[in-house]
C-alpha cells in the first residue's frame, strides 16, 4: 500500500524550558494522524490546544521536540532549528489567522506576489491569478490597496494568494473566524468550489463544528493539553455540499452533538 | 530533558555573554577610531589632521591656562540666557494661543514658514545692528531653540483631554487653576520632551553662531584657529564643543528621568 | 469659521507687511530695508538669473550632500538587520554623532577642503548621515515579523525578503527623515556658505552685509528661505504619491524641522 499523502507521527511540542525551573509543559504529545492525496480535513479543537503550533510545525517554521513528519513516505527534519524550511519548498502553502498582506501592495499584485518570488510570473499564471480574483468575488477591487477593503475582502485576497502558486497541501489556521456569520458562510462556499476546482490537500483548523462538519471530508477532533487526536469522523454528506442548509441535513444533529460532547 | 531542549532554551553555554561583547565591541571600535586617527595624522600631514597627542596636549594647556572655562562659560551664558527667553516664549505662546482658535489658525502659516528662514543666515544683518557681541548671538539662540520648544507645547496643549479641562471647569474651577492643574500636568511630557531637544540645540546653535559673530567663546576659538591655520587648536576646539553639548544632553536626560520618574509609561526603553 | 480662515490668514499676512514697512519707516531703510523694495530686489535678481545662479549652487551642495549622507545611513541598518549585537556596538557612536553639532565641524571641512563645493557637501553630509540613520533604523526595526513569515512561507530567498518586505516597510520612516533632513541640508548648505565661500545664497547674504546692502540680504534669505521650504513641501508630495498605500491614520505630514 502507498503511503500516506501526509503522515504526522507521535509529534511532541513544548515550549522551551527555562533555566533552572521546571520543564514546561507539554503542548503537544503523541499527535498522530494520516492525509490522503486531495482530502480535506478538518481539525477541530477548543482554544490552547495547540492547533497553530500544529500548524506551524507542518509548515516548518516552527521546531518539534520529538516525532515525525512524512510526506510521501519521506520523512523531513522537525527538530533542528537550523534546517526549517518554511513552507517546505513550496509543497506547503498556508492560509494563516492574519491576512498578513502586503500593505504597499495592491489586491492584485499580493495576489501575485508568490509567483514573482518564485519567478514564475508569466501570462498563463497571471491569468490564473485573475481567474482566481473572480472566482471569490474580487473583480473590480484588484488595483485597491489593503486599507481601503474589508476585513471579509483582504480575507480573500489572503486566500487566493495562497492557491495562487498551486501548493500540493494547503494549511488553513481559522481563515474565517474573524469574519461576521454571513460573509463566513459565503467565504466557505468559495473556498469549497475553488477546492472543487483542483482537489488539493488541505488541513482545515477552527473551532467552529458546524464549519467543520461542513467542509471536510474528515474531522479530527482534538483534545485539551497535552494535545492529541481525540476521535475521528468521517463526514457522510455528499459533495458538492451546500454550506448554507447543511444544518437541514440528515444525521447532521447527531455528527454535531457527538463531536460537541468529545471537544468538552 | 532531551538534547533539543537544551538547544531551545539557550542554556547552552554562549561563549561569551552579549554585554561582554558589546562592551568589548565598543572598546575595540574606540581603539580602531583612535588608531585610524593617528593614521590619518600620520599620512596627512599635520595641517590636516592634528594628532591625537598633540590634540590632548592642546586641551592640557586649555584647562591649566583657564582658557577652557572662560571660552565654556561665554558659550553657556549667551546659550542660557537665549534658552531661558526661547523656554519662556516657546511654552507661553500657545498658552496663549489656546485663548483664540481663530487667531491661532491665522498666524499658524506664518510660524511655519519663518521656520524656513535659515536662522544663522540672521547673523551678518544682526552684526549690522547689534555689531559683533552677545546681543547677536542671543537672538540667533532664542530663534533656534524657540520652534521645537512651541512645537512640542503647542502639540502637548491640544492633545490636553478636553474632556477633563471641561470636568475642571463644571466643579468650579477657575481658568487659571485649569490652567495650571490639568492642562500643565498633561503638557509635561510634551514640554520636556521639547526642552530635551531644545538645550543641546540652544548651546550648538551658540557654538555656530560664534563662528559668524564673536571674540569669545567655544565657537570663536575654533574658527580663529582655523583662520591661523590652527589644526590642533580647530580640533581641540571641536573635541570640547561636541563634549559640551553631549554633556548638556546628558544633563538633561538625567533631570527627565527623575522629573518623570513616576510615571512608569513616560519611560524611555532603549 | 473655515471661511474666515484664508482672509485671516491674509490680513496676517498684511499686518505684517505693514508693520515692516512701518519698522522702517520709522528707523530708516538702511537698516530694516523695505517689503517693496526687497521683493523687486529679489525679482530682479532672479529674472537677471542671478538668484537662480547662487540658488543652483546652494542646492548642487545639499543635494549632493544629501546623497552622500543619506545612501550609506539608509543601507547600514538594512545590512545589519541580522546583527544586532554591532547595532548595539555601534548605538553609543551613533547618538553621539547624532547629538554632536555637526555644523560646529565646519570650519574643520573649509580648513581641509576650502571654501569650495565641497565643504559644504561633508556638512551636509554629516547633518543628513545621523538624521537618516535613525529614521531607517526604527524603520527597520518596526517590521512586522509576521511578513516575513509570510514572505519565507511562500519561498522568498533571503535577498527578496530584503527587497519586497523590510524595504517598504521602512520606506515610511525614511521619509519621515527625509522630511527633516533635506530642508535642514539646504539651511546648512547656507550658513557653511556665510562662513566661508564665494558662491551660493550664503554668499549673496554675506556679500550684502558687507556692503551695508541690507535689501540685499533680505532679498537673498527670502530666496534661502523659499527653497527651504521647497524642498519641505516637495519631499510631503513625494511622499502623498509614493505612500499612497498608507491607512489614512498614519500618515504624518509633520510641521517639525529645526533650520
Amino acid at each position: 500500500m502507498a503511503p500516506p499523502f501526509l503522515e504526522i507521527r507521535n509529534l511532541a511540542k513544548r515550549f522551551p524550558t527555562r533555566q533552572g525551573r521546571e520543564p514546561s509543559p507539554w503542548v503537544i504529545r503523541d499527535l498522530s494522524f494520516a492525509v490522503g492525496e486531495g482530502e480535506f480535513v478538518t481539525l477541530i479543537g477548543p482554544s490552547g490546544s495547540g492547533k497553530t503550533t500544529l500548524l506551524n510545525m507542518i509548515a516548518q517554521i516552527d521546531v518539534a521536540n520529538d516525532g515525525q513528519i512524512l510526506f510521501s513516505g519521506d520523512a523531513i527534519a522537525v527538530s533542528d532549528p537550523k534546517s526549517l524550511r518554511p513552507g517546505l519548498d513550496r509543497r506547503v502553502g498556508y492560509v494563516t489567522q492574519d491576512d498578513n498582506l502586503l500593505p504597499w501592495r495592491t489586491t492584485i499584485d499580493n495576489v501575485l506576489f508568490p509567483l514573482e518570488v518564485q519567478g514564475r510570473l508569466d501570462d498563463k499564471t497571471r491569468a490564473h491569478a485573475e481567474t482566481l480574483v473572480k472566482a471569490v468575488g474580487l473583480s473590480g477591487y484588484e488595483r485597491y490597496y489593503p486599507h481601503e477593503l474589508s476585513g471579509g475582502m483582504r480575507k480573500r485576497t489572503s486566500l487566493i494568494r495562497t492557491l495562487v502558486y498551486d501548493p500540493p497541501v494547503i494549511l488553513m489556521d481559522e481563515p474565517f473566524a474573524a469574519v461576521d456569520a454571513q460573509t463566513r458562510a459565503q467565504l466557505q462556499e468559495d473556498l469549497l468550489r475553488l477546492w472543487e476546482m483542483g482537489r488539493k490537500t488541505i488541513i482545515f483548523v477552527t473551532h467552529d463544528i458546524a464549519e467543520a462538519i461542513a467542509l471536510g471530508d474528515r474531522t479530527l477532533v482534538l483534545t485539551k493539553q497535552p494535545t492529541r487526536i481525540g476521535a475521528e469522523h468521517k463526514i457522510p454528506f455528499r459533495r458538492p455540499r451546500n454550506v448554507k442548509d447543511i444544518f437541514a441535513l440528515e444525521g447532521f444533529a447527531s455528527v454535531y452533538e457527538t463531536i460537541r460532547a468529545e471537544i468538552q | 530533558m532531551t538534547a533539543i531542549d537544551q538547544v531551545i532554551s539557550g542554556s547552552a553555554e554562549p561563549f561569551i555573554s552579549r554585554k561582554m561583547a558589546i562592551f568589548l565591541g565598543r572598546l575595540g571600535f574606540t581603539a580602531a577610531l583612535l588608531i585610524a586617527w593617528q593614521w590619518a595624522a600620520d599620512a596627512f600631514g599635520i595641517i590636516f589632521f592634528a594628532p591625537p597627542m598633540a590634540v590632548l596636549q592642546r586641551l592640557w594647556e586649555m584647562t591649566a591656562s583657564g582658557e577652557m572655562f572662560l571660552d565654556i562659560w561665554a558659550t553657556l551664558k549667551v546659550s542660557a540666557i537665549g534658552f531661558v527667553i526661547a523656554m519662556i516664549a516657546g511654552a507661553g505662546l500657545p498658552f496663549l494661543l489656546r485663548l483664540s482658535a481663530r487667531f491661532t489658525e491665522a498666524i499658524e502659516p506664518y510660524i511655519f514658514w519663518s521656520q524656513g528662514i535659515p536662522k544663522y543666515a540672521l547673523a551678518p544683518w544682526l552684526i549690522l545692528w547689534f555689531g559683533i557681541g552677545e546681543l547677536p548671538k542671543v537672538i540667533i539662540v532664542i530663534a533656534m531653540s524657540f520652534y521645537v520648544i512651541f512645537y512640542n507645547t503647542f502639540a502637548g496643549v491640544k492633545a490636553v483631554d478636553f474632556r477633563l479641562v471641561n470636568m475642571a471647569r463644571v466643579i468650579g474651577a477657575s481658568e487659571k487653576v485649569v490652567a495650571r492643574e490639568v492642562i500643565w500636568k498633561s503638557l509635561q511630557p510634551f514640554f520636556y520632551a521639547g526642552m530635551k531637544i531644545a538645550m543641546p540645540h540652544a548651546v550648538g546653535a551658540c557654538i555656530v553662531g560664534e563662528f559668524l559673530v564673536s571674540t569669545e567663546g567655544v565657537g570663536y576659538y575654533i574658527e580663529h584657529a582655523r583662520e591661523l591655520s590652527d589644526t590642533v587648536g580647530v580640533f581641540a576646539g571641536i573635541v570640547v564643543a561636541t563634549g559640551l553639548v553631549l554633556a548638556i544632553n546628558a544633563l538633561v536626560n538625567w533631570m527627565e528621568r527623575r522629573a518623570l520618574a513616576w510615571r512608569p509609561v513616560e519611560r524611555e526603553m532603549r | 469659521m473655515k471661511r474666515y480662515r484664508l482672509i485671516d490668514r491674509v490680513l496676517v499676512g498684511v499686518a505684517l507687511l505693514l508693520l515692516w514697512q512701518l519698522g522702517s519707516w520709522l528707523l530708516g531703510t538702511y537698516w530694516l530695508s523695505t517689503p517693496w523694495l526687497t521683493i523687486s530686489r529679489f525679482c530682479t535678481s532672479t529674472w537677471s538669473g542671478e538668484m537662480l545662479r547662487h540658488a543652483g549652487y546652494t542646492i548642487e551642495e545639499a543635494a549632493l550632500g544629501a546623497i552622500i549622507g543619506a545612501v550609506p545611513a539608509i543601507i547600514l541598518p538594512f545590512a545589519l538587520r541580522r546583527m544586532p549585537t554591532v547595532v548595539a556596538v555601534l548605538d553609543p557612536f551613533m547618538m553621539g554623532g547624532y547629538g554632536a553639532p555637526k555644523l560646529a565641524l565646519a570650519p574643520l571641512f573649509i580648513l581641509w577642503f576650502g571654501i569650495g563645493i565641497e565643504s559644504k557637501i561633508a556638512v551636509v553630509a554629516s547633518i543628513v548621515f545621523f538624521i537618516e540613520y535613525f529614521s531607517t533604523l526604527s524603520g527597520v526595526r518596526q517590521l512586522d515579523a509576521k511578513l516575513v513569515q509570510m514572505a519565507q512561507l511562500v519561498g522568498a530567498s533571503e535577498r527578496q525578503v530584503a527587497r519586497h518586505v523590510v524595504f517598504p516597510s521602512a520606506v515610511p520612516n525614511i521619509f519621515a527623515g527625509l522630511r527633516i533632513s533635506l530642508p535642514i541640508g539646504i539651511a546648512v548648505a547656507v550658513v557653511t556658505e556665510l562662513i566661508s565661500s564665494n558662491r551660493g545664497l550664503g554668499y549673496l547674504v554675506q556679500i550684502g552685509a558687507m556692503n551695508f546692502d541690507v535689501t540685499q540680504v533680505f532679498a537673498a534669505l527670502l530666496g534661502a528661505t523659499i527653497l527651504v521650504l521647497a524642498v519641505g513641501y516637495a519631499v510631503d508630495g513625494t511622499e502623498r504619491v509614493l505612500l499612497r498605500w498608507r491607512p489614512p491614520a498614519d500618515s504624518q505630514q509633520q510641521q517639525l524641522g529645526t533650520a
